[in-house]
């Protein structure tokens, strides 16, 4: 596949790093910060976001002939809402624990910009088989933050990971609570950024 | 949280779980219209206007249509449709007749069809149970939530733009972190009421 | 499969998708502003920049005063003639074309030139700079150097540069004056784009006061008056003003100013050079005010090219038209 477009892969590949919809096109930032409390939550909100884009994007591309221009936006948001209603339930009945942990963020995900952003710019001119590519890249590249933003800020600020305990007891009876309430999640992501940055005023730019 | 008073309810919504730097929902908007006050300040006024309309329509809808029909299941579809017809309508109607309001907030209206603020209000009506007058002064609360953080947090970033940082951390990296101390210092306001 | 569940979503969500778009559709009809098309003609030529040179809030606000008859039809110095032309094609009327302008910084003070006197920590930025005392600088009149011009520019055509001044890219510039507006001192300014030969000093002071805080500040001598071959300078607090009208851009204050405190804008300038129609009278050697022109009277005359500076008095007063302004194509002066 490499050697017949070679852009091809490069539609999977650059939503993990180059075009990151977190760290770098700064979007979808609101289910970054609030569902990050554990690495467990990062992750199941990621892959239900991930669903969410994966399957609209495909949609999108499937019906974009014959969605005429002037109404693509409310098309667009009702396949969204209903990928969004499919996984809401699903949720519900096979995971209660994590869904009652995200609330209200799971329906949000149909105003999150990455997915509406992604059917705008990319599915609406694409084919089919190039959306699913993006669409996967893109999902990999925001549950990967997730994940690793819930990580640190379950590690750091609970002690845990998963739930089991990989700090010694002395840090978990004491942890450092700031990185689990909102302002930790504020600061842990403007030092990631920064980061970001660093790596791409040091080295390729 | 339905049996508290309008007063809590609106202070709740304003201070203690401040729809920004609490609950983390209309980042979007936040960080990219903060950077100037004017522009907070019509963003903030759109803002309001909207999520109060988007509060009672949906609201009526929902209690009205969705739950008599046994269709809840619809109400994600169905509220994120109110809201972009409404802001659609909203836009032509100030185009219209109340001109000076259009120029001063207009250009924010198609941004905030996508605002998770809006559509987050209307599940949060959902889900605390509020009739109907609780839920408009949840809808203002929020609303003035949103603008006192934005507001601020503009003060803020229009001091950074001259501030020396050093490069990495220039632009969403120092304003993260300020927003990681403003939402310290809203922090406080938890101890008002004891609730999360 | 609860057929009736599916019959009940499709209607409702139809019948509300129905109901708005009805809503909508009734809104578009009654709602939507009567707009005089050639609002949006004008507004379609007009270069987009929305940088408020006109004087009127951006693009939209310019077409709209123009269709309202409250606005010349000019006043665009970003589109230049070719914008204000066309405007008139759309309106139907005759246009005169004005100027197109460029930024310019009136300073040279740099950092080797005009040293600061103190050392200035706080936000970087030349309006906060100049609150303190003046700013940090020891010439309190010139440029400070902190680069709020290079923030204010809406096409980005301003850098600062390595001496502390910011440096104008002149393509880029579309002489909005934004930066003229937002300078604390007045160090920037707008001149016709024609304009190649102008004063680089703001400073009010004189001789020694000016001498110790910057070198290459005026210091108001008036030898420039005194040199001008047309008197289109006069001194006026301390500083020589220029009338644009008279000035020929020749190029002699620049040279002989002993601050260095004009700026010539030419990319080059042209040499004199005398033809075998010298009759050798010498006219040109009076006048010549470089002593760039040596020869015997009555025998040909010969241009030394080290010294000359281009200005063009020689050409002038040449009887027999025996000397041209040779080189630096693609630039133009006014004598010839």
């Amino acid at each position: 596949m490499s050697n017949k477009k070679p852009s091809r892969l490069a539609y999977l590949t650059s939503g993990i790093v180059k075009e990151n919809p977190t760290l770098i096109l700064m979007i979808g930032l609101c289910p970054t910060l609030a569902t990050t409390v554990s690495a467990r939550d990062g992750l199941g909100m990621g892959l239900a976001a991930s669903f969410v884009l994966i399957g609209s994007n495909v949609v999108v591309s499937a019906v974009r002939k014959l969605v005429p221009d002037s109404v693509r936006i409310p098309i667009f948001i009702i396949i969204i809402s209903t990928f969004v209603t499919i996984v809401d339930y699903l949720m519900q009945a096979y995971q209660p624990g994590l869904y009652r942990v995200l609330g209200v963020f799971v329906p949000l995900i149909v105003v999150n910009c990455i997915i509406l952003g992604r059917a705008e710019a990319f599915a609406y001119k694409h084919g089919i088989f190039d959306s699913l590519l993006d669409g996967l890249g893109k999902s990999i590249g925001f549950t990967l933050v997730l994940f690793i933003m819930g990580t640190i800020r379950e590690i750091v600020g609970n002690g845990t990971f998963f739930g089991q305990a990989v700090t010694p007891a002395w840090y978990r009876s004491a942890p450092m609570l700031f990185a689990i309430f909102p302002p930790g999640a504020f600061f842990l992501i403007g030092l990631l950024k920064a980061l970001v940055n660093k790596t791409k005023l040091g080295g390729n730019k | 949280m339905s049996q508290m008073n309008p007063a809590k309810i609106f202070l709740a919504a304003f201070l203690v779980n401040n729809i920004i730097l609490m609950r983390f929902i209309g980042l979007c908007p936040f960080f990219g219209v903060s950077t100037s006050l004017n522009t907070s300040a019509g963003m903030s006024a759109a803002v309001l206007f909207v999520m109060l309309l988007a509060a009672w329509v949906s609201w009526i809808l929902y209690h009205t249509l969705l739950v008599p029909l046994g269709l809840i299941f619809l109400r994600t579809a169905v509220f994120i449709l109110v809201i972009a017809a409404l802001v659609q309508f909203v836009e032509m109607f100030l185009k219209r007749y109340i001109r000076n309001l259009y120029s001063a907030m207009g250009i924010y209206l198609p941004l905030i069809t996508t605002n998770c603020a809006i559509l987050g209000v209307t599940f949060l009506n959902i889900d605390y149970r509020f009739n109907i007058l609780q839920a408009t002064i949840f809808a203002l609360g929020t609303a003035c939530g949103f603008a006192l953080a934005i507001i601020l947090f503009a003060a803020i970033r229009e001091r950074l733009e001259d501030a020396p940082i050093s490069p990495a951390f220039k632009g969403y990296p120092i304003a993260f972190i300020g927003a990681a101390l403003v939402s310290l210092a809203f922090m406080g306001f938890i101890a008002l009421f004891g609730i999360s | 499969m609860d057929w009736f569940l599916i019959l009940k979503s499709l209607l409702v969500l139809g019948g509300l998708g129905l109901t708005f778009a009805v809503i909508l559709l009734i809104a578009y009809l009654k709602l939507t502003v009567k707009v005089d098309e050639r609002e949006a003609q004008i507004r379609s030529v007009l270069p987009g920049a929305n940088c408020g040179a006109c004087g009127y809030p951006g693009c939209d606000g310019y077409a709209a005063a123009i269709v309202a008859g409250k606005a010349p039809l000019n006043a665009c110095s970003v589109g230049g003639p070719a914008v204000a032309e066309k405007i008139g094609q759309i309106m139907g009327e005759e246009v005169t074309a004005s100027q197109p302008q460029v930024a310019v910084l009136i300073c040279r003070g740099g950092k080797e030139q005009a040293p600061n006197r103190f050392e200035y920590r706080g936000a970087e930025d030349c309006r906060q700079a100049a609150l303190l005392l003046g700013g940090p600088k020891a010439c309190i009149y010139g440029c400070v150097g902190l680069g709020h011009c290079v923030k204010v520019c809406p096409v980005n055509a301003i850098k600062m540069g390595e001496n502390r001044l910011p440096v104008i890219d002149e393509k880029t510039c579309i002489g909005c004056g934004k930066c003229v507006k937002e300078c604390p001192k007045g160090t920037l300014r707008l001149i016709s784009r024609s304009k190649l030969v102008y004063l680089a000093c703001v400073s009010r002071d004189r001789g020694k006061a000016v001498k110790d805080v910057c070198s290459v500040g005026c210091i108001a001598c008036g030898l420039c008056v005194k040199v001008c071959p047309v008197g289109a300078l006069k001194m006026e607090n301390n500083l020589p003003v220029m009338d644009f009208s008279k000035c020929i851009d020749c190029g002699i204050c620049v040279h002989k100013c002993p601050t260095k405190s004009f700026i010539d804008r030419a990319p080059g300038r042209p040499k004199a050079s005398i033809n075998p129609r010298c009759n050798g009278c010498g006219e040109c050697i009076k006048v010549c005010q470089f002593k760039a022109i040596e020869g015997e009277p009555g025998k040909q005359h010969r241009v030394i090219p080290e010294k000359c500076i281009g200005c063009g008095q020689c050409v002038l007063v040449c009887p027999v038209k025996a000397i041209d302004l040779v080189g630096a194509l693609g630039h133009s002066m006014k004598t010839v």
